[in-house]
This record gives structure tokens, C-alpha cells and sequence, in this order.
């Protein structure tokens, strides 16, 4: 098994990559949102 | 089916394994036939993780799920964004930086060569299994509708594929599945949009949503609670569940199941495998709502349609060779009267109200025929609602290419699947076993043959499946559920408590594993009520405490390979 200790490489579109972290992490909790308030209006 | 739609089904498959072929070529060694020489974009991890993930059973059934239980199963997939992110910072990296073939090399870098067999073994054995299963639960609702052989239909949805995923290897699962879930979503958007299409005027999305609604379909976020208070532990789709337990489920599925592994190791970069995971992240929980919703405008449709009394044809046939035969005639005139009364012209809502009782009343009633063991019949139609509306409203033409979809959907997530038992097979046990180096080109011509076994293995346990029935089906899909969570706990331990030596998390994976299958047994028995979900969660919980605690009580061994 080879080790590949190659430089960081460049994260696409923000700075970090907690920032997509927070993102997907983001999305989610409004995906939760929106069904919820579907759930709600349509009962 | 009708010719055209053969035409429109042969071509679309011949001309997938064409194109597998075609696009399969690779240098003739394991970089080259499991990672694809490290060459594929993000933008095929992503379809390549999609594709693995979603089956033909996702297609078929879930539309059907939402029909009869209500769009609450995406709950099942809030813990994945969250698994994506955790696989993104500590199995990727890890993974890529060690340049391994399979999850399972890493094992024995970290602890030692017994856990890194024990956990390839567990995932060949139900990775193995359930395979034959995932070919075996379309084969036998295809059968169904269509009236085609098992064997045959078997070996269309699970033997077909061996033909590029032997040649191509990982090159040609990649390339073909970002084509197949190109045709998937074309297909799904095109059967939506005529679901709406053969809507009465007037009714439109907005009106599908409240008689959805009205109907309790769209039941998207449930709490898990009982109404007289207390937690139910018991219910398998609810906000928690799927955040906690989905979650757990999810990071065992995408970190440690090779199937997923060998997908985004085959990427340019780590930031270009991080990037698809973190797509799936965004995208999986949307498109799983999307699909649930083609179940609510299906369920919309027919409440202006005629409904089938029972969606599997080939069920109603067996009642109506049974005692039930004279009773199943009577039953039929008086539903197809009342469906006539229904849906022919306005009613009044009290006597809506009633009609939609005696039908509820009459379908319970073919239910509980078929539940008769001496029909020995199947009373769970949710996975032929979808495709039987399909074969009776769709034009010519179309029909083909949704059942095009199901079988493209099937061999994406098969073919990869192949590729990873084969890389197991070859990487952790024969390479891994030999006295001597073997030279390149034979390592890939075994890992070819492996692969075609392995095809065999699986369209054989899908034949046998079919022919112990849903039993099997069941005991498979909970023998999965085992497994991930103490599979995913070793790999926790693995990365995150790097003082625990390779003997204690062996014991500890052993011991936790057969406490959930005591769990199981008396889940089984109502004596502790527990859905699946939870027996990640206590899996990899479990073995993370236990390995920890035992590690206290033995003198510590120099912990390997350390990745820090």
C-alpha cells in the first residue's frame, strides 16, 4: 500500500471546505422546513 | 408489451452495453479495472454514488410507498447530508492518502490482518446476498405484470450487465451509469409530467397536493410520538429515526461498503470525490421527494380513474383459481359498480365518504383471501402500483422505455456492486493470501474471472430467492441491517480512538454483533420493539464503548499504521 501525501488541494467554489460542509448541512435543515410546512398546509 | 416497446427496450439495453464496452477500455491492471486509473470527474462520482444507491426496487417501490403510506419514507434519508459530510473529512482522505483498492486494506493497516478479513467477509457475505435479492425483487414484479419467465427475466436484469462490467471493470460501470441516470431521470420527469397530463382539466399540482393532503399522503414529517405521549421505538419513518439512525446507516453504507468506496475512489482528486459526495448530499434528499410524489399523483389520478381492486394481476389470478373463485366473481361486479358510481359523475360528499369505505372494505377482503394459506398468495401489492399504472396508461412507446428505466436502475447499482465483490475478492483475500507477487496482468485477468463468478453467484441466489419466496427477502434485507453497524463501528475506532489496539475492537465487533442478533430474535418476538434503523446505531455505538472499555484491561499493543 503506497502513501500519497500530496499537497491540500483546491477546494471549488468557497475557501474551505467547511463552508460546503455548512452548506449540505444547511439545505437539509431547509428541506426539513419546506416539508414541514407542506405537512402542515396540506393535512 | 407491445413491439414497439420492445424495440424501444432492447435498443436502449443493447446499446447500453455497446457503449460499456466501448467506453471500458483501460490499462490491464487492478488501477485500471477497479479505480479506473484515478481518472473519473466529479460529476460521474456523483452519478456513479447515485446510481450505486438507487435500484430498481428504489423506482418501483417507492412511488407504491407513498401511494399507500404517504410521502414519510424521505425521512429515511435526512441522515445522509450529514453521513456525507463525515465521510468527506475522515474516510476520503484517509482512503485516497493510503492509495487503497478497497476500505478494508486500510483495517489492516490500522489494526491487523484478522479484522481487516473479518470485515471483507461480512461484506462479501451480505453484499453477496443481497445482490441476488436486488435482482430477484424487480425479476419477480416484472414476471408478474409482463408474464415473462423468472429465469429469463432474471438473467435480463442481473446476467446482461456481466457483459461490460466483466470487460470494462470499473471504467465501464462509471460510464455507464452516468448514461443510465441520465435515462432514469428522463424517463421518471416524462412519466410525472404525463401523470399530470392525464389529470381531468382543473386539476392541476396545486389540487393533487390537497387531495394528497386530504388524504393523509402527505404526511412528510412525522415526530415519532405517540398521541398518548412516549416515543415510538417501533416506527420505522420518522424525523429521528431517519436523522439518527439514517445517519448511521448512511455513514456505514458510503464509508465502509466497498460498493460506494470503489465509486469515489476512482475520482481525479479527493477534493473532486469530496465534491460528488457533497453533491449527493445536496440532491438525495430532494430527488427521493420527487419520487414519493409521482406516488401521490398516481394515488390523485385515481380518484377520477377506475382503481384495480388489487394492483398485482398475477395474485387476482391465483384467487381466481382457488375456493375463492365463485366469491372473487361477486366481488369484482359489486367494486366495478362501485367505482363506476365514483368516479361517473358528482356524488355527495357523505356518500363519497361511504363508497370510499366499502372500497377499503372490498380490498381488505382480497387481502385477506390471499393471506388464506391455502391460496398462499402475496397480499402486499405497494411494488406493482406504479408499473401496473404505467403498462395500463402510458402510450406505446413509453411503456418500453420506463421499463427500459427499471432495468437500467438495476444494473447500475449491480454492476458496481460486482466490481466491489470482485475488488474484495482479489485485493483482501488472493492477493492478499499469495506467497508471491503476481504479475500484473494476471492479477487482471483473475479479477475479470472474479467477476464473472461473482455475476453467476448472484442471478443463481436471485433464482433461489424467487423460489423460497419472501421470507428470504426479509431475512436478507435484516442480516444488512446486522451488520453495517458494527462494520462502521471498527472504522470508527479505526479513526477516532487511536489508542485501541486491533484485539480489543475484534472482541468488541464480535460480541456487539451478536447482541443485535439477539436484538433481532427478540424484536421478532415483540419482546423489544425495535425498527432496523436502530441496530446501526446500537452496532457502532456499541462497539466504539465496548472496544474502549476493554482496551482499559489489556496491555496495550503499539497501535499501527497511524494516520494522523
Amino acid at each position: 500500500m503506497e502513501s500519497d501525501q500530496g499537497p491540500e488541494e483546491k477546494v471549488p467554489l468557497f475557501k474551505k471546505w467547511s463552508y460546503w460542509y455548512w452548506l449540505v448541512a444547511g439545505f437539509l435543515l431547509l428541506c426539513i422546513g419546506v416539508f414541514y410546512f407542506l405537512t402542515k398546509h396540506f393535512s | 408489451m407491445s413491439r414497439p416497446d420492445w424495440i424501444v427496450l432492447l435498443l436502449t439495453l443493447l446499446g447500453m452495453i455497446a457503449y460499456g464496452l466501448y467506453k471500458g477500455r483501460t490499462s490491464r491492471d487492478l488501477d485500471g479495472y477497479f479505480l479506473s486509473n484515478r481518472t473519473v470527474p466529479w460529476y460521474m462520482v456523483l452519478l456513479g454514488i447515485m446510481g450505486t444507491q438507487a435500484s430498481a426496487v428504489t423506482f418501483l417501490s417507492a412511488p407504491g410507498q407513498a401511494y399507500t403510506d404517504g410521502m414519510r419514507f424521505v425521512q429515511y434519508y435526512f441522515g445522509l447530508p450529514l453521513a456525507m459530510i463525515v465521510v468527506c473529512i475522515s474516510f476520503v482522505p484517509v482512503f485516497r492518502r493510503l492509495k487503497v483498492y478497497t476500505a478494508y486494506e486500510y483495517l489492516e493497516e490500522r489494526f491487523d490482518l484478522k479484522t481487516r478479513v473479518l470485515t471483507s467477509f461480512l461484506f462479501l457475505l451480505q453484499r453477496g446476498l443481497s445482490t441476488g435479492i436486488s435482482i430477484a425483487a424487480p425479476s419477480i414484479i416484472l414476471s408478474s405484470l409482463l408474464g415473462w419467465n423468472i429465469l429469463w427475466t432474471n438473467i435480463f436484469m442481473g446476467g446482461l450487465l456481466i457483459i461490460y462490467t466483466v470487460g470494462g471493470g470499473a471504467k465501464a460501470v462509471a460510464y455507464t451509469q452516468q448514461a443510465q441516470m441520465i435515462i432514469i431521470f428522463s424517463g421518471m420527469a416524462v412519466a410525472g409530467f404525463m401523470v399530470v397530463h392525464r389529470l381531468p382539466p382543473g386539476v392541476g399540482l396545486r389540487e393533487v397536493l390537497h387531495i394528497g393532503g386530504k388524504a393523509g399522503k402527505l404526511n412528510i414529517i412525522t415526530t415519532g410520538f405517540k398521541p398518548g405521549g412516549g416515543f415510538d421505538w417501533g416506527d420505522k419513518y420518522n424525523l429521528l429515526s431517519g436523522i439518527i439512525g439514517g445517519f448511521f446507516l448512511q455513514l456505514s453504507y458510503f464509508g465502509t461498503d466497498q460498493s460506494q468506496v470503489g465509486r469515489y475512489l476512482t475520482a481525479r482528486s479527493l477534493s473532486e470525490s469530496r465534491l460528488g459526495l457533497l453533491l449527493n448530499g445536496l440532491v438525495k434528499v430532494p430527488m427521493q421527494f420527487l419520487i414519493l410524489l409521482l406516488g401521490v399523483l398516481v394515488f390523485a389520478f385515481y380518484q377520477y380513474n377506475r382503481e384495480p381492486v388489487f394492483f398485482n394481476q398475477l395474485q387476482l389470478e391465483k384467487l381466481a383459481h382457488s375456493k375463492y373463485k365463485d366469491s372473487l366473481g361477486v366481488l369484482t361486479a359489486q367494486y366495478d359498480a362501485l367505482e363506476g358510481e365514483r368516479i361517473g359523475q358528482k356524488v355527495a360528499a357523505d356518500r363519497l365518504l361511504y363508497l370510499e369505505k366499502e372500497k377499503a372494505g372490498y380490498k381488505a377482503t382480497v387481502r385477506r383471501w390471499l393471506n388464506d394459506k391455502d391460496v398462499g398468495g402475496d397480499s402486499n401489492d405497494t411494488n406493482y402500483i406504479f408499473l401496473r399504472f404505467v403498462t395500463d396508461y402510458l402510450p406505446i412507446g413509453l411503456v418500453g422505455l420506463l421499463i427500459a428505466v427499471i432495468v437500467l436502475a438495476a444494473w447500475g447499482s449491480i454492476a458496481a456492486t460486482l466490481n466491489s465483490l470482485a475488488s474484495c475478492t482479489i485485493v483482501d483475500f488472493h492477493r492478499r493470501m499469495s506467497r508471491r507477487a503476481l504479475p500484473a496482468e494476471k492479477e487482471y485477468r483473475l479479477s475479470r474471472w472474479y467477476t464473472l463468478l461473482w455475476g453467476i453467484f448472484c442471478v443463481a441466489m436471485a433464482q433461489l430467492a424467487y423460489n423460497l419466496g419472501n421470507s428470504l427477502i426479509e431475512a436478507v434485507n435484516v442480516l444488512g441491517s446486522m451488520f453495517y453497524g458494527v462494520i462502521l463501528g471498527i472504522f470508527l475506532v479505526a479513526f477516532y480512538r487511536k489508542k485501541t489496539g486491533g484485539r480489543a475492537v475484534f472482541i468488541s465487533a464480535v460480541i456487539v454483533e451478536a447482541g443485535v442478533i439477539t436484538l433481532n430474535v427478540l424484536g421478532k418476538r415483540g419482546i423489544v420493539p425495535l425498527s432496523f434503523l436502530w441496530f446501526n446505531v446500537i452496532g457502532a455505538v456499541g462497539v466504539l464503548l465496548l472496544s474502549e472499555m476493554l482496551q482499559v484491561f489489556m496491555k496495550r499493543a503499539p497501535v499501527k499504521g497511524s494516520v494522523d
